[in-house]
């Protein structure tokens, strides 16, 4: 029993911790500023931003174009 | 629509041939452990159809294929909760995670040998769970039947993974780490956390009585809402703005839902045990947070409504954007549902009835395997370099799933809520309740044929696009080269 | 951003609560919760379970029957089970300390067996059940347990445990239905549930 409770708290101390450390190294590199811009980093430079990249196949790209 | 030409990209057309290299080489490189996930998702998708199939039967036909105990009822229930649970949804998961993970870490997929080990013991551990539940092995103990050495099988094959992720996130290209990666990065790290403590308090070192049920749920909720839900909405903050080329309206909303989603979900699991022998301050807590889950759903029910108005109608065009619009706005509806079945009016209602199963059903399929059939449709043509086959098949794979679907949540739904009525009344004799129920059962076996038809479809898609069959079609980002420079 | 620090550290700790909260904090509370001795009859509550029953309690398990069937009594605000006559007292913690696994149960396709024992105690009640619940519960979708049952030809004397089963389930003339050991081990089991004696925490009156 009290073998489990000390491993219980060990493991709670631990995941704090962790969360910690990661809101620390977060907030340090910079994660929390310029969110418009980490809303943007998931496009590429030949990606421009208004372009649906997906479509049924049997649409070919002049259909596409036309979007 | 502004469709901004590659004169927008600011760094000129050679940044862009290089951009779109580079994601060939990161999209080449996933190919082989993420097609393996892939393709032993679909399989196990296909056996826990059959398993569900078997014990929707079995629910209003007692007498089919009763005489072989490694059929009965008890087993192939549990058998295809884990089949698709473990087999299914959690692989699939995997496979998605794991290419986004590259994406959005910018750099090809290395150490690609963990991943493939893992995923060869994942399917090992998850066949021996799902054979020892029909041989007749199982815990008992729902969402955690599979015995401990197969228990242990997935654990070490979730080590693997989890060290990969590590290794890849440090050898990132520097630069912003995306909302998604942030619940890539909460499931990886709240799964084993949850899968390890759970499995020891309760299967290697059971505790006592009715903490076990406690625990239980806590664990049965929270791989839901820890695990499935953040790799689904992972995915989601990928696809949505990336089909649509378009930022996702609010970046501040999704990181706030974010971490008010680990905030309340992870106080829920209590409300499964509402006026059971637990105590009444924990069953209330979990009212409370199951509530307060509003906030998360809304903030990214909002962001998600606010990115996609205006592009409503690319649903018509874009398969990947209509599975995982589904699956989001389905997000949307099962955790209001989820919220409103905590309160204590309606859980006297709708708990031990079927109405549970239909709104389960609202969670795992119709919001987080819609999402991940998007996923998958986006992500494997890049991976094979040839477009999907038959649009035909993807759109009866659409409607028969979708269909199939609501036709279960609402049968269930009315169905539990006739059987919660009725066992309110203590006047309504038991078996007589038992019989309203079976039109309802009727029509979620129809629901199941349909939902199998469909996964048969996507098996089907999937085999012809990995053998490459069909015209060659230039796929939409594949060969961005020439699709850049219009 | 020191506000942003206090805000997300708070949130974390927070969830990390969470698990003390609905783990730890129940742990303590009454993971440790003993058997009670009544002073007037002498008797310990809950009585243990008895070999025979406590196999039948694995052979439940491996069946699912936990898949339709719960084992609690809620309380009177809280549903009709006691008004249904599932039980005289709505259960208790104590009631489950004997349990590995927990037989709570989410779904009540089939009634609650928390009191099966004390509502049904004929032997030969259960065994036919098990073999073919229709046809003692008419309407049943409970699924026929026979292969937990041998079809034996009759040598000699006719065995004393043989099941009487008329009508559609009888056996051929020269053969007996036979429960297994598995078969009679979940009978003594389900025999066993009756949860209706008084705790100090759950009086009967």
């Amino acid at each position: 029993m009290t073998f489990t409770l000390v491993a219980l708290f060990i493991v709670v101390v631990a995941f704090t911790a962790i969360a910690i450390g990661a809101f620390g190294w977060a907030a340090k590199t910079g994660q929390f500023h310029g969110l418009e811009a980490g809303a943007r980093s998931i496009f590429d430079t030949d990606e421009p931003i208004g372009r649906p990249t997906d479509h049924f196949p049997e649409r070919g790209r002049k259909s596409k174009a036309s979007v | 629509m502004t469709s901004p030409s590659s004169s927008s990209s600011p760094k000129g057309p050679k940044a862009a041939l290089a951009d779109a290299l580079d994601r060939a080489a990161i999209d080449a490189s996933c190919r082989l452990p993420v097609l393996l996930f892939f393709g032993s998702a679909i399989a196990w998708l296909l056996v826990g159809s059959v398993f569900a199939l078997l014990a929707a039967i079995k629910l209003t036909t007692p007498e089919f294929l009763a005489d072989h105990a490694w059929l009965t009822f008890g087993r192939v229930r549990p058998a295809h909760l884990n089949a698709v649970a473990y087999g299914w949804s959690s692989t699939a998961a995997i496979g998605v995670a794991i290419w986004l993970m590259a994406r959005l870490c910018r750099v090809p997929l290395r150490h690609a040998r963990i991943l493939v080990a893992a995923a060869v013991l994942w399917n090992l551990g998850v066949a021996i769970g799902v054979t020892a539940i029909l041989a007749g092995a199982s815990n008992a103990i729902e969402w955690l039947e599979f015995p401990t050495y197969a228990a242990f099988i997935l654990f070490v094959s979730y080590a693997f993974i989890a060290v990969w992720a590590v290794l890849m996130f440090r050898e990132r290209r520097p630069g912003h780490v995306y909302v998604s990666q942030w619940y890539i990065f909460g499931a990886f790290f709240w799964f084993p956390w949850l899968y390890s403590v759970v499995n020891s308090m309760l299967v290697f070192w059971p505790v006592q009585g009715s903490v076990q049920a406690i625990i239980n749920w806590w664990f049965g909720h929270n791989v839901l809402g820890l695990w499935f839900t953040p790799i689904a909405l992972a995915s989601t903050y990928y696809m949505i703005p990336k089909i649509l080329g378009k930022p996702i309206h609010s970046y501040y909303l999704s990181i706030l839902g974010f971490w008010s989603l680990a905030l309340f979900y992870s106080w829920n699991g209590g409300h499964h045990l509402l006026g059971g022998p637990i105590p009444a301050w924990l069953q209330s807590a979990s009212i409370v947070a199951s509530v307060m889950m509003l906030i998360p759903v809304i903030t990214t029910a909002i962001n998600f409504h606010m990115t996609m108005r205006g592009s409503f109608a690319l649903l018509r065009t874009s398969p990947a954007l209509r599975f995982t619009v589904f699956g989001a706005m389905c997000y949307t509806v099962v955790s209001a549902q989820g919220s409103s079945m905590a309160l204590r009016s309606l859980n006297k209602l709708t708990h031990f009835t079927h109405y549970t199963i239909g709104h389960a059903h609202l969670g795992m399929y119709a919001f987080f395997t819609m999402t991940m059939f998007g996923a998958m449709y986006y992500i494997t043509p890049r991976l094979v370099r040839w477009e999907w086959p038959s649009a035909f098949l993807i759109k009866a794979h659409f409607w028969l799933a979708s269909t199939g679907i609501l036709l279960m949540v609402v049968s269930l739904t009315l169905g539990g809520l006739i059987q919660g009525i009725e066992l309110e009344n203590p006047k309504v004799p038991f078996l007589t309740i038992v019989a309203h129920t079976i039109p309802w059962l009727h029509a979620r076996s129809w629901s199941g044929a349909l939902l199998t038809t469909g996964h048969l479809a996507f098996a089907l898609s999937f085999v012809l696009i990995l053998l490459r069959t069909g015209k060659q079609r230039e796929g939409p980002t594949l060969f961005t080269k020439e699709r850049s420079f219009p | 951003m020191n506000r942003g620090l206090t805000l997300f550290v708070g949130i974390l700790a927070t969830f990390t609560l969470a698990w003390a909260g609905l783990v730890l904090i129940p742990y303590l509370q009454f993971g440790r919760v003993t058997d009670y001795v009544s002073e007037e009859t002498g008797q310990t509550l809950p009585p243990p379970m008895s070999g025979l029953a406590q196999r039948g309690h694995e052979v439940y398990a491996a069946e699912g029957c936990v898949y339709c069937h719960s084992q609690q009594v809620r309380g009177e605000s809280q549903g009709s089970d006691l008004a249904r006559g599932w039980g005289v007292r709505r259960t208790v913690a104590r009631d489950y300390i004997g349990e590995r696994p927990h037989f709570l149960g989410t779904m009540r396709t089939g009634p609650d067996l928390s009191n099966i024992g004390r509502r049904q105690s004929s032997v030969e009640w259960h065994h036919k059940h098990l073999y073919r619940p229709q046809s003692v519960s008419p309407g049943s979708v409970m699924p026929p347990f026979r292969f937990l049952y041998s079809l034996r030809k009759i040598v000699g004397e006719p065995s004393a445990d043989a099941l009487k089963l008329d009508g559609l389930d009888a056996p051929p003339p020269g053969w007996e239905v036979v429960p297994t050991p598995d078969a009679k081990a979940l009978v003594a089991y389900l025999l066993s549930l009756d949860r209706s004696y008084p705790l100090p925490e759950a009086p009967t009156e």
